[in-house]
């Protein structure tokens, strides 16, 4: 063994154009921003303001920078495959060879999945929840900190794996035994597995901090059915977490003992079993789609209430249909796997718990329409996403309902049907949700709104985009088109893919027009502030706080007594029938200190992953240690408090009044 | 704010104030708590070498004798227990309980029918699992 | 003018359903916050729980778990764990009426007990591959190994956070935060033990019925 391992020179593919390509851009634009950042002297702010903060608003933020940067590098392999499919037909051989192609739809998933739609989510959970809840933080903010860069290292070994070395060929699944050493002995499996297993570590404390915050730290007053909606969904989804990351941490651990030492819990030889590794992969991967939709559920909640001006219909029902999806998506994990062999009476039993679980959805679904009816509905860019998303994912759900029928799914397993199907259910569902709440909530977040009319273009053309995208490929999954095709030879798929290809690059436009907007939005900041802290004139807790809120949230926590609680208030103060609380005393508040633990782990965690996965032991060794270091000064630290003077807080509190307008 | 604290965090002795707890009710119910597990745990090993019980129900006998070890371990080591004080830890404990149970029965029904319907069936290699 | 209305200013002395009382104190927050990790643990251990049932049988023509398992070893690990938790529920008890000799002997005891449960597994360990019967050799063995050896590794990091809680006890004192850590280090103890008594009756027990 040399002194780096596996790693040499040849794990640079320097001769293949489009990679080094990337990663030469990608290099020059990392060295450009952090060359910028640092002669602009902002790198004390940084590490202050935002690298070492344990506050949930600024962790949020950083999640979901983290994601959208993501979904650029998931969204750019997705365009790729499309190009690739559009041309590879008969005779032609595309641009991506196999090899290549085979990397590229396994990174698609990873990084869609675990490294956009996981981290937007956590980070609009971390922003809004506490918040919402009219609390000053989660229950374990360092822990909260150490999860996002913990998510961090996930994506930054996944990444590197472009420029040094491969990533995994065998899909985002990993399924062995492909992705045993016998048939992926190079590295690529292993980035995909330690990059999963750091980033799982960060959700599955995630978890445990959302679970705890949500029902130990409520504002007082707060009881469960006074909580709003997106806490609900936000609880469901994290209860989720804890209840299925784990299962895919002992997963991958199995199939890394295979790797690494030789085990045979998935190999071919030996008595090893790898159907079991598909059930225990898809114990973790159905849960794992509602943890993403729930949230997305309760985004939609919050804005159609806010919106059409009216509470939101059905509350108690919204409630349990929340915690019935959650509890029903551990029941219906086989439909994954109906072709591998399970007999007629086992497939239909999750064939029937699969069409089960579509009726809490239908129930919310009417909630939503409901609520609409009968308001004043204002058609602003967070509506119109959720507009879209009614509109569509309900198809997407049929289309669901469909493929729980075992018999169907007989013929449409695997092929582009499939992929089109949860396509048409995780972007209408996840993805437009998270931009609803991200129009939403950014000038909670940042003291002013996004620009409208870029917001309303992106949104058309995703809207329009995905369906030219995603609507052919049911008809070519239904023609017997397969999924992650290189090439094909059966011409008639061909005009499809190209409308599909037309499509990709519609929702290209549409990403295009949010980066503008966010551009232009910063420009014309002062134009778009929001001054009262209530832009949309909000029914829950955030909106009663200064856009941004200060450090500590809430000067004195809210008393609270009834569902939307600063509705409620807003409505009683313009009935003259109470009066605005002037305060005169305030009291010194103590929030948690800043704290590098964070920003150290991660770096631990990157550090050892590389080594681990380049067989370089010591480093590897190294790494742990410095792990142990790491929490060691975490346990030993004195102060983990800092406390806010009272005249601090008052002068802030005076200083942001909350104008309660008709 | 001296309003009376109804919640109890897991593992704590619930209603009675830590400074009120006697520190040898403590001691009793640690101690009956051991002696309640000894006794089953002999009993499991008992059970489990026996020519004494009918064959097929011994591994029921088990599973009953170790889910009793794990409720005396909750109640007299953990102190989870039905009072009101305890509903978040108990709701917890029974959400965790159920998904391993969902896991456990799942991946077990499942697998005996995968591996029925798809593994070589071969005399010679002892290579698929009987259950 | 804010929204927020003083919590002292109104219903004083009114009795609040706990579920309208305002954020728990941090006892609870963090026990009940350890509490959800290690039920996150339990369904990582019934994962592996479930894949050794599964492959429980699958010897490839080596070693079983019939000619393997050797039950008196298996009683006196399983003595020593449940006297361990029994050692760590009087530690309990000397820490909630803060009294530092009766902690730290309690802590030293449950220590030794669980380091003699680890030393006789390791030696099982030992010899089991010692007789050619290692993880790599068959999928039921990988699954032992790995099932079992979870267990001994959560054991193992348990005696380690003892050790060191009980440095910073002797540094700190019984400190609000280092109360807290102890209470957690007790929930993980006797979580260990449930968890081996499904062990030892599932793998152990079962493992050597005809």
């Amino acid at each position: 063994m040399t002194l780096l391992g596996k790693l040499d020179w040849s794990a640079v593919p320097f001769d293949q154009p489009i990679i080094m390509g990337t990663v030469g851009g990608v290099a020059v634009a990392i060295v450009s921003i952090l060359s910028w950042v640092t002669l602009k002297g902002y790198v004390p702010y940084l590490w202050r303001e935002w690298i070492t903060s344990v506050d949930h608003k600024r962790i949020g933020v950083m999640y979901i920078v983290l994601a959208l940067v993501m979904l650029l590098r998931g969204f750019a392999d997705g365009i790729m495959m499309r190009t690739q499919q559009a041309v590879a037909a008969g005779g032609a051989q595309g641009y991506l060879p196999p090899e290549h192609f085979d990397q590229i739809f396994s990174a698609h998933g990873t990084i869609m999945i675990f490294f956009v739609a996981m981290p937007l989510v956590i980070g609009l959970m971390n922003f809004a929840v506490p918040l919402q809840l009219g609390v000053r933080d989660v229950a374990f903010p360092t822990m909260n900190s150490i999860s996002f860069w913990l998510t961090a290292s996930g994506v930054l070994l996944t990444n590197v794996s472009l420029a040094v070395g491969e990533f995994a060929k065998t899909g985002w699944f990993a399924y062995p035994p492909l992705s045993e050493l016998q048939f992926s002995p190079g590295v690529g499996v292993d980035y995909y597995l330690w990059s999963l297993q750091i980033s799982g570590v960060g959700t599955l404390l995630s978890g445990v901090n959302f679970v705890t915050t949500i029902l130990k730290m409520r504002a007082p007053g707060m009881s469960y059915m006074r909580m709003p909606v997106f806490c609900w969904t936000a609880l469901a989804s994290n209860l989720l977490i804890v209840a299925a990351f784990p299962v895919l941490t002992a997963l991958f651990a199995m199939l890394l003992l295979d790797r690494y030492l030789g085990f045979h819990f998935f190999t071919v030889d030996a008595g090893g079993n790898a159907m079991m590794y598909v059930n225990l992969f898809w114990v973790w991967g159905h849960p794992e789609v509602y943890i993403l939709v729930l949230p997305a559920f309760g985004i939609f909640s919050e804005v159609t209430a806010t919106f059409s001006g009216k509470s939101l219909f059905g509350y108690r029902s919204m409630v349990l249909a929340t915690m019935a999806i959650c509890v029903l998506s551990y029941t219906v994990w086989l439909h994954h796997f109906f072709t591998m062999g399970a007999s007629a009476s086992v497939n239909a039993f999750f064939g029937i718990t699969s069409m089960i679980i579509g009726v809490p959805t239908g129930v919310k679904v009417f909630n939503w329409l409901f609520t609409m009816y009968g308001g004043r509905v204002r058609f602003t860019v967070p509506v119109l996403w959720t507009i879209g998303f009614m509109v569509s994912f309900v198809f997407g759900g049929l289309t669901g309902v469909l493929l729980a029928l075992p018999a169907v799914d007989w013929q449409v397993h695997n092929s582009v049907f499939l992929v089109a199907h949860f396509h048409h259910v995780i972007i209408p569902g996840v993805l437009f949700g998270c931009m609803a709440g991200y129009n939403y909530w950014f000038p909670k977040a940042f003291g002013f709104k996004l620009d409208e009319r870029w917001g309303k273009a992106a949104f058309w053309c995703w809207f329009i985009g995905f369906h030219l995208a995603f609507m052919p490929l049911y008809v070519t999954g239904l023609m017997g088109m397969p999924r992650r095709l290189q090439h094909y030879d059966v011409l008639s798929w061909q005009p499809w893919l190209l409308v599909a290809e037309a499509g990709a690059l519609v929702i290209l436009i549409g990403i295009i027009c949010q980066i503008v907007q966010l551009v232009v939005s910063i420009r014309h900041r002062e134009k778009l502030r929001d001054t009262t802290g209530d832009p949309w004139n909000g029914r829950t807790l955030e909106w009663s706080t200064a856009s941004p809120p200060p450090a500590w949230n809430f000067a004195v926590l809210p008393r609270v007594d009834e569902l939307d609680a600063f509705w409620a208030h807003k409505q009683r103060v313009l009935a003259k029938q109470e009066l605005p609380v002037r305060r005169h005393a305030y009291r010194p508040i103590e929030v948690p200190k800043n704290s590098p633990v964070g920003f150290v782990t991660a770096f631990v965690a990157v550090v050892t992953g590389f080594a681990l996965i380049w067989h370089i032991w010591w480093m590897a060794g190294f790494g742990v240690l410095g792990a142990a270091v790491t929490l060691l000064a975490f346990m030993f630290r004195t102060k983990d408090e800092v406390e806010i003077p009272a005249n601090e807080v008052g002068l802030f509190d005076r200083a942001h009044p909350v104008e309660v307008s008709p | 704010m001296t309003e009376m604290r109804w919640d109890v965090a897991p593992g704590d002795r619930p209603t009675i104030p830590v400074s009120e707890q006697k520190a040898s009710s403590g001691f009793l119910v640690y101690t009956l708590g051991l002696l309640l597990a000894v006794i089953l745990t002999v009993t499991s090993f008992w059970v489990a070498n026996t020519t004494a019980i009918w064959a097929p129900g011994v591994p029921a006998g088990l599973a009953v004798l170790a889910i009793a070890q794990m409720g005396v371990h909750l109640v007299f080591f953990l102190h989870i227990t039905t009072g009101p004080d305890s509903t978040n830890n108990v709701l917890a404990l029974a959400f965790g309980v159920l998904i391993v149970f969902l896991v456990l029965a799942g991946s077990l029904v499942i697998m005996a029918n995968l591996n029925e319907n798809m593994m070589p069936h071969t005399e010679l290699m002892n290579l698929q699992m009987q259950r | 003018m804010n929204v927020a209305v003083e919590m002292d200013a109104v219903r004083q002395g009114e009795l609040l359903d706990i579920s309208e009382a305002g954020p728990a104190p941090k006892r609870i927050i963090a026990g009940f916050g350890f509490w959800i990790f290690l039920l996150s643990d339990i369904v990582m251990f019934s994962a592996l729980f479930a894949s050794y049932a599964v492959l429980a049988k699958a010897s490839a023509g080596g070693l079983t778990g019939v000619q393997l398992f050797d039950q008196r070893n298996v009683a006196m690990e399983t003595a020593l764990l449940l006297l361990s938790s029994y050692t760590c529920g009087m530690m309990s008890l000397a820490i909630n009426s803060r009294r530092y000799l009766a902690t730290f002997l309690g802590a030293v005891v449950t220590f030794l007990l669980g380091a003699a449960f680890l030393a006789l597994e390791l030696r099982e360990f030992q010899g089991m591959i010692a007789l050619g019967a290692t993880p790599e050799r068959s999928a039921f063995l990988s699954a032992f190994f790995t099932l079992v050896g979870s267990h001994g590794l959560h054991v193992t990091v348990g005696l380690a956070w003892l050790v060191l809680m009980m440095v910073q006890l002797s540094l700190r004192g019984f400190q609000d935060v280092v109360v807290r850590r102890l209470h957690c280090f007790s929930l993980f103890w006797h979580a260990l033990d449930i968890i081996w008594v499904l062990i030892f009756t599932v793998v152990y027990l079962m493992g050597v019925l005809p």
